[in-house]
Order: C-alpha cells, then sequence, then structure tokens
C-alpha cells in the first residue's frame, strides 16, 4: 500500500498543497485529475520522494519514505516525469537498460526486449534518443520505467507517471493505458496523473480530485464522474454521456454555455 | 534475436576498442622515446628499456640510455599520466555537469589549482626548498584544494537543477578563470622567488619538469581518483538523464556528485600541480569517444583516460621537436587543436 497521510506541502507564504490522504493499493489504477496549478504535480513530487512534506508521512508498504534510501525507493516504485531530456548520443536501448540500474535483475536481456515490445519500441533500439520525436521518446521513457519494475516480486510495487500520453495520438494513449492495465495483474499500483477525463473514465478504478490543493473527491471513479462536480472542479461546462455500444462514460465539454443547456434540457 | 547480439556485440566493441586505444598508446610511447633533440633507433629504445629487467638484447650507448631513462621516460609516463587524467576528468565533468561544453580549463578549475599551487609556493617556500618530500605531497593537494574550491564554486553558480545549464556554467567559468588568472598574475609579479616558475609555465602548461621522484606521487594521486571515477560511470550514465531521474533509478544523487567533483578536482589539481594548465585535453577527448563509440559512460570514461594519453604524448612529441633544439609550451600545441574545435561544438550546439 502507497499511504500519503495528512501531507502537506507550503512555501513561505503559500500553501501549495493542503493536508492530504491517499492510499493507493497494489493492482489499482488511481487517475489523479485536476486544472492546472491545482497541485497535481507537487502531490506527485511528494509521493514520489522527490520532495519532502511540510508535515505529513508517505510510507510504501508501511515504510516511511524518508527512512527508505534511493535504491531501496526505486525497487518499490518506479516513476515516469512529464519531461526528461538526455544531453549525450545515447541509443534508445541504452536508455531503457537504464532502468535497471539499482535492480540488477538475472534476465534483464529479456526484460529490456518485453518492455520495449510492450511500448512498441523495438525498431528505434539503435537509434539515438535525442533524434526521436515527442511521442517516441515519451514511449521509450515509459518503457525504461517499466523495465524497473517488471521482474516479478512477492511485494507489492507502484508506478507513478505524469501525464505519460500527453505527447501521444489517440492510438498510442490506449496503448499506454492497456500497458498500465497489465500491471495490475503483476501486483503492481499506479498512480497517474491524467489531463484527458475520457481516459480516466475507460481506465481508472478510483479518481482523485483536485483544486487549489484542495482534494474535492477521492475514490472510485464511478462515483467521482459527476457533472456538478467536475464542472465545480475545472470550472468549466462538462458534460457526460453514457454510451450504450460500449457502456462507458463519455466527457463532453465545451465553452458554448448554450448549446450545452440545450443539450442537457433535451436529456 | 537482434537484441541479444546488440548488446553482445557492444561488449566486444568495448573491449576491441579500449585494446586498440591501448595498442595506438604504446605505439605513441615507443615513437616518442625515440624522437627528440637525441635521436635514439627504437631498436636501441628496446635494448635499453629492457636492460634494467635483466635482458641484454643490443649493445647501447650509456649517453642515449641515460637520455631515455632520466629524461625522456619520466616525461613520456608524465604525460601519460596528466593526458589520462585530464581526459577522464573532463568526460566525468560533462557527464556530471551534462553539459558537452564542460571543461577543467574552461570552467577554471584549473587556474584555480594553478593559483593555489602558486600562493602555496610563494607562502611557504622555506617548505619547498628544505623539504623537498613534503613539497611533493603538499603542492599537489594544495592545488586539489584551490581545484575543489572553484569546482563547487562553478557549481554553485553555474549548475541549475531544472533548466539547460549550458550558457550560464560556461560563464561562471570565465568569471572564476578571469580572478584565478588576475591573481597568480599579481603573485607572481610580487613574488621575487627563483623557486616560482613563470607564469607561461602556469598557463600553458609544461611537462619538462618531469622526473623520477615526482611520478609516484603523481601515479598515485590521478589513477585513484580515476578508478574512482570508472566505478562511478554507471551513475554517471543515469545522471544523464536529469538528476530527478537519476533519483528516481534509485541513484544517491548527493553522494555521486559529490564523490564526482571531489575525484576530478583531485586529478585536475595534481595535473596542474606538476605541469601547469594544459587546456582543451578534457574538451577534445570526450567528445572523440562518443562521437566515435557513443555516450555510455562505461566506454567514455576508460577511453577518454587512454585517448587523453595518446593526445597529451603526441602533442608534447610535436612540442619537442617541432623547433629542435628549443621547445614550445604544451598548451600552445593542445589550444592549437582545441580551440578550433571548440568552436565548431559551439556552432553545432546553435543548430
Amino acid at each position: 500500500m502507497l499511504t500519503a497521510s495528512n501531507i502537506q506541502f507550503r512555501t513561505r507564504n503559500r500553501t501549495i498543497l493542503d493536508s492530504t490522504n491517499l492510499e493507493v493499493a497494489s493492482g489499482q489504477i488511481i487517475a489523479i485529475l485536476g486544472p492546472n496549478g491545482a497541485g497535481k504535480t507537487t502531490l506527485f513530487k511528494l509521493l514520489s520522494g522527490e520532495s519532502a512534506c511540510s508535515c505529513g508521512v508517505v510510507s510504501y508498504n508501511g515504510m516511511n519514505i524518508s527512512k527508505l534510501k534511493a535504491k531501496e525507493l526505486a525497487e518499490v516504485r518506479a516513476v515516469m516525469s512529464q519531461h526528461s531530456s538526455v544531453n549525450f548520443p545515447f541509443t534508445v536501448r541504452e536508455v531503457v537498460e537504464l532502468g535497471l540500474i539499482s535492480i540488477q535483475p538475472a534476465n534483464s536481456k529479456k526484460i529490456i526486449d518485453e518492455v520495449m515490445a510492450l511500448a512498441q519500441i523495438e525498431h528505434l533500439q539503435g537509434q539515438e534518443y535525442y533524434q526521436l520525436s515527442g511521442g517516441e521518446k515519451q514511449r521509450v521513457q515509459l518503457s525504461r520505467v517499466l523495465a524497473q519494475v517488471w521482474e516479478r516480486k512477492p511485494y507489492s510495487r507502484y508506478v507513478l507517471l505524469d501525464e505519460p500520453t500527453s505527447s501521444l495520438d489517440i492510438a498510442q494513449q490506449h496503448a499506454v493505458l492497456e500497458i498500465l492495465l497489465q500491471l495490475k495483474s503483476r501486483n503492481i499500483g499506479v498512480l497517474v496523473i491524467l489531463h484527458d477525463l475520457n481516459l480516466a473514465a475507460q481506465y481508472a478504478d478510483n479518481i482523485l480530485l483536485l483544486k487549489s490543493g484542495k482534494i474535492c473527491y477521492c475514490g472510485p471513479m464511478k462515483g467521482g464522474m459527476d457533472e456538478c462536480l467536475l464542472e465545480t472542479v475545472f470550472d468549466h461546462p462538462i458534460r457526460l454521456i453514457h454510451c450504450a455500444i460500449t457502456n462507458q462514460l463519455i466527457v463532453h465539454s465545451s465553452n458554448k454555455s448554450k448549446m450545452y443547456f440545450s443539450t442537457r434540457m433535451m436529456q | 534475436m537482434i537484441a541479444p547480439t546488440l548488446t553482445f556485440s557492444k561488449q566486444r566493441l568495448s573491449q576491441w576498442v579500449l585494446v586498440s586505444l591501448g595498442a595506438i598508446l604504446v605505439g605513441v610511447l615507443l615513437l616518442s622515446l625515440t624522437k627528440g633533440a637525441y635521436p635514439i633507433s627504437l631498436s636501441q629504445v628496446i635494448a635499453a628499456l629492457v636492460e634494467p629487467l635483466g635482458y641484454h638484447l643490443e649493445a647501447f650507448e650509456v649517453m642515449s640510455a641515460n637520455v631515455l631513462l632520466q629524461i625522456r621516460l619520466p616525461r613520456i609516463l608524465l604525460a601519460v599520466l596528466v593526458g589520462g587524467g585530464l581526459g577522464i576528468a573532463g568526460a566525468a565533468m560533462q557527464g556530471l555537469f551534462r553539459n558537452p561544453l564542460v571543461e577543467p580549463g574552461l570552467i577554471g578549475v584549473s587556474s584555480g589549482s594553478a593559483l593555489f599551487a602558486v600562493v602555496f609556493l610563494v607562502v611557504f617556500p622555506g617548505i619547498a626548498s628544505s623539504f623537498p618530500i613534503l613539497e611533493r605531497v603538499s603542492l599537489p593537494l594544495f592545488s586539489f584544494l584551490g581545484g575543489l574550491i572553484s569546482v563547487f564554486a562553478v557549481y554553485h553558480l553555474g549548475a541549475n537543477k531544472e533548466s539547460e545549464n549550458t550558457a550560464t556554467i560556461i560563464l561562471a567559468g570565465v568569471a572564476i578563470n578571469a580572478l584565478a588568472g588576475a591573481l597568480i598574475g599579481l603573485t607572481l609579479f610580487y613574488a621575487d622567488d627563483t623557486a616560482l616558475r613563470s607564469f607561461t609555465f602556469w598557463s600553458l602548461g609544461d611537462l619538462s619538469g618531469a622526473s623520477w621522484n615526482k611520478l609516484p606521487i603523481a601515479a598515485g594521486l590521478i589513477c585513484i581518483p580515476s578508478i574512482v571515477l570508472l566505478r562511478g560511470s554507471k551513475n554517471l550514465n543515469a545522471l544523464a538523464l536529469g538528476e530527478k531521474e537519476a533519483f528516481y533509478m534509485g541513484v544517491n544523487v548527493n553522494r555521486t556528485k559529490v564523490i564526482l567533483l571531489v575525484s576530478t578536482a583531485l586529478i585536475v589539481g595534481v595535473a596542474v600541480s606538476l605541469t601547469g594548465m594544459i587546456g582543451f585535453v578534457g574538451l577534445i577527448v570526450p567528445h572523440l569517444m562518443r562521437i566515435s563509440f557513443g555516450a555510455d559512460h562505461r566506454l567514455v570514461l576508460p577511453g577518454s583516460f587512454l585517448l587523453g594519453a595518446i593526445l597529451l604524448n603526441f602533442s608534447d612529441l610535436l612540442a619537442r621537436t617541432i623547433a629542435i633544439p628549443a621547445e614550445m609550451p604544451i598548451g600552445v600545441i593542445t589550444s592549437l587543436l582545441g580551440a578550433p574545435f571548440f568552436m565548431g561544438l559551439i556552432y553545432n550546439l546553435k543548430k
């Protein structure tokens, strides 16, 4: 269990994240949603161990994060951040192999091949990383992160991703979230920051809605997908449509309030 | 099936590259031993070298043996140590700062070391003249202290965690170089000490001070931190993705940084205290390695040591033989090679 109890983050004169409680169980996908500046990335940094909380405790499988060494932490969680640049001419395969730097599994070649196949980047493996397109880079980073947790372990592990689909086309976005679904069966808990409400509605088990550093909702996806709630969080008209064919929610947002109201009336 | 062969061939390539560089180095060393103001034939060189080991190959003149063993050999070995040290230190610094333009000379580590060496010789002239053994140890260490201060100053001035720091770090280096250069000039101006060498020595480097009694300390103080750097090459690979990512992957970033900064400062400090500031070796060598064989620091670091040794020996060979019997400062040669290279790098960076 990845637990955050009462964590806060304050700068000198401003509270970026008000006291927040959060639990991520293994085998579960939790999506963090919220407008820009809501404190999503701050929460992400606190959970990943990059920043220390002003107060409160983050713990991985019951171990306080501040007591864990970087290497021990790397064994229980992998992190994909939003932007990563590589300044030297490393090849794609070399970048993916870096994910294993503190894991040192027995069958590293097999792991690398598997995660590269999963992210569909095998054909790029000899190329230099910095020549890739934005979407390709994102997939390379994803497979590096996967490599870190790919070897099966008896204990729960966690993957944290900050907008892993921001540079991907629709097919790739779904491919990435399908990969995250696969992680569930490997005793891995997934926490992912998403901007696309539709993706969250389709793949997340739980969602956490964040606004101005406060949690507006944290719980099962179904309960959080509420028009009024989403409208207050995003300050934007949002409408949910139930798709009869796929039995899924479709999130519709439009700025044309008239049209929005008329459609609502029609329903 | 492509992948295993790819990794396999990569390891093979690394070994092959290092062995070839080693062979080239031996070739350059033998060539350097034969050439100079007093030419000695290769067979004579080999005969003189193996004679102390108990093999008698060929008769040789005592004169040539003396030139070879007392003057040329220590100088060449010093060039191996200093060139290799500067090469590996440059590679490690570029990796640590994630900046391809960084070099011990450009970011002011060399000039900081030189300043402290000069100050040491001026403030403690008594030690230098009366306890030569103490001087041999404490001069490099004092010089190391100067390098250490500069490298941490540059790090705090120039390195910015979040954004790209290509320019700021070079500017920080310019500032430190200017300050240290002025202070060296000032110290030398007021010091009327014959033990103190000329400004040319400190600013352009000189290998002619090599002697057998300086070599063991140089070897220890350059090889040990070089081994530390080699052991850190895996972490340098992780740092190439950024400090944050390296932490996520399980690298103790702060500890790694301190170890690498101290090791590079030690190598540079010792090298400068022995031979003055020799510029651009630490810039050219790691680049040549990366361009030719990829960015993996597990190959770039040892390769840079060997290539640095080759380059400096080759430059020294030129410096000794271009204007026989006079000698050109070695920094003239390395800067002539390095400055256009640096311009090329900046030009490419712009694109």
